[in-house]
């Protein structure tokens, strides 16, 4: 039990941190992002090359990968998003599908199959309820919660992260009273993509190494936390992805053995299929309790 | 005669392959409510929406004191001393009261933060359910306090000129009323104001001049006062039914300029 509950909080975090990100840039434009993830696959690339190849320290080769994520996110916002303003967010939503294909290409082209691994910041090992976690994957799980039930308060007390909390709630108004909404978006797409790259670095070193399409796998799990978490809330993100991240961590433990590929997108589907469902029925469940306990009244 | 403080020259303006409007013209005195009205789909909304930078105009020109504002995004208007108060009441529901007002005084708190607490005491005097309800989630609030609410996140950044979308819809007949009298205090303070209003006879009661539109064009600007049932029922295919409410609205209004009973023709229009 206590393993499940561990490797559930770990791989939580992450997919929390991944939900994060997909509900910041779809709170801020309307938009869900399928690219993201990948714009963590090819930050981890940047760190290896200034930690493995240039031996420069674990914090300026993050930083460099942060930079150049948020880079990536920015820069997609000012060629792309900002010219469909206006256009069907699904339109958006199919160009990031583009921009995930772009990045796995170059990564390909790059890398190829070369399996790649970079160290975490903390490599310390603790027990927790008998397993062994390394202090980077405990800083995962922290900095998620933190960011979920955090960010809001944060934006909240400057101008500029209240105009990005109500961009979400009503983006035209917003441009009336005179918010930018073109940074809101700017720094919406970048805060995404900076999720993602943090992910990223704190999920490679508990597995190992990365190759292209890496984070975009984690990353699918991350966008269907953010749908159970109601797409709109961060502290809902974040406990979507501990949710999942329990499902599947109890699903590997009693079915891991039976050989089942994928295991992950399984629990994930069924898991989605459940919340989904279970909101639309919901309502009607209730309706029709009401009106049988009036009808008794 | 000084520049209009808004001019709306010859404006063509639409959406994709429809245009709406088709060369609109209308000047806007310093301190005065201009009125816009209209039938449904005669360009009202989107004029006001082209003057907000909303929508892009085509060609001509928006000018604001004279400076020539057409290319400019919503939010540098807003910056220039443009308020909005929009149609629906569309406070921004997760938000309290008083972030509502903080985010409307973007801008002010950028040029100048020190004026921000005597502008957020002034909207306060002004509606005192706010300052009660300052903590309150906007969206759980009523239908009129809201309406004050989007007044007021529209004062609070000190605009010259308010563009006001609709103010009567959707609110109750006793709170359309009190909404008409804040925005004649508020007008009397000096801000100009120009209205779309789809209540003819609320709109009639508020301005200083109305502006009739048709299929795209302006084809009617004059005083309120000097406006009578037969042009109101040419232009807007009204007939005398409304024409004669008007009238009575038009009576009572502070200018004792008796409205002229003209004969009221009913005729459609396309």
């Amino acid at each position: 039990m206590g393993q499940v509950l561990v490797f559930g909080l770990i791989s939580g975090g992450i997919y929390g941190l991944f939900a994060l990100g997909v509900v910041m840039v779809f709170r801020g434009t309307g938009v869900l992002s399928f690219a993201q993830g990948e714009i963590g696959t090819a930050a981890l690339y940047v760190a290896a090359y200034l930690i493995n190849d240039q031996g420069l320290p674990w914090v300026v080769g993050a930083l460099g990968a942060l930079v150049f994520g948020i880079g990536v996110g920015v820069l997609f916002e000012l060629l792309v998003v900002r010219r469909m303003i206006g256009a069907d967010p699904v339109s958006t939503a199919v160009a990031t599908v583009g921009l995930l294909l772009l990045i796995t290409t170059i990564e390909i082209q790059y890398a190829g199959s070369t399996l790649i691994s970079v160290r975490g910041p903390i490599s310390q090992h603790f027990a927790v309820f008998g397993v062994e976690v390394t202090g980077t994957q405990v800083l995962g799980v922290l900095l998620a919660l933190a960011l979920g039930f955090g960010l809001q308060s944060l934006l909240r007390r400057t101008d500029f992260g209240l105009g990005i909390l109500a961009a979400a709630q009503d983006p035209t108004a917003v441009r009336l009273v005179g918010v930018p909404l073109s940074r809101v978006s700017a720094t919406v797409w970048g805060a995404g993509a900076a999720l993602s790259v943090i992910a990223a670095l704190l999920v490679e070193p508990g597995i190992g190494v990365f190759a292209p399409g890496f984070a975009s796998q984690l990353y699918l799990v991350g966008l269907a936390a953010a749908v159970i978490g109601g797409l709109t809330s961060l502290p809902g993100a974040v406990i979507g992805g501990l949710a999942l991240g329990l499902v599947e961590a109890a699903a590997n433990k009693w079915f891991g053995q039976s050989g089942v590929h994928g295991l992950r997108y399984v629990v994930v589907l069924i898991v989605l299929l459940v919340v989904l469902v279970g909101r639309q029925l919901l309502p009607e469940l209730r309706a029709r309790f009401d009106t049988r306990a009036e009808a008794v009244a | 005669m000084s520049t209009p403080l808004l001019q709306i020259l010859d404006v063509t303006a639409g959406f994709g392959a429809t245009t709406v409007l088709h060369g609109v013209s209308i000047d806007v005195p310093e301190g005065s409510i201009a009125g816009i009205f209209g039938l449904n789909g005669a360009g009202k909304s989107v004029t006001l929406k082209t003057v907000a930078g909303v929508v892009p105009a085509r060609s001509g020109q928006v000018l604001l004191d004279g400076e020539d504002i057409t290319r400019w995004g919503p939010e540098k208007r807003v910056a220039r001393g443009m308020g909005h108060i929009p149609q629906g009441r569309q406070v921004f529901p997760e938000l309290t009261v008083e972030e509502n007002l903080r985010l409307g005084a973007y801008t002010l708190r950028r040029r100048d933060r020190s004026r921000y607490a005597a502008s957020l005491d002034a909207v306060y005097d002004r509606f005192p359910v706010l300052r009660e309800r300052r903590s309150q989630l906007a969206g759980t609030m009523s239908g009129g306090q809201q309406a004050s609410l989007c007044v007021g996140r529209a004062l609070i950044n000190q605009p010259r000129l308010v563009l006001v979308d609709e103010p009567s819809a959707g609110l109750s007949p006793v709170a359309a009323l009190e909404l008409r009298e804040v925005l004649r205090d508020v007008a009397a303070t000096g801000v100009t104001m120009v209205l779309v209003e789809q209540n003819i006879a609320f709109g009639l009661s508020l301005v200083d001049t109305a502006h009739l539109m048709q299929t795209g064009t302006v084809v009617h600007s004059s005083p309120v006062g000097d406006l009578d049932d037969a042009t109101l029922a040419t232009h807007l295919g009204i007939g005398s039914v409304l024409g004669a409410a008007t009238s009575r609205m038009l009576s009572s209004r502070a200018t004792p300029e008796p409205p002229k009973k003209g004969k009221p023709r009913v005729r459609r229009t396309a």
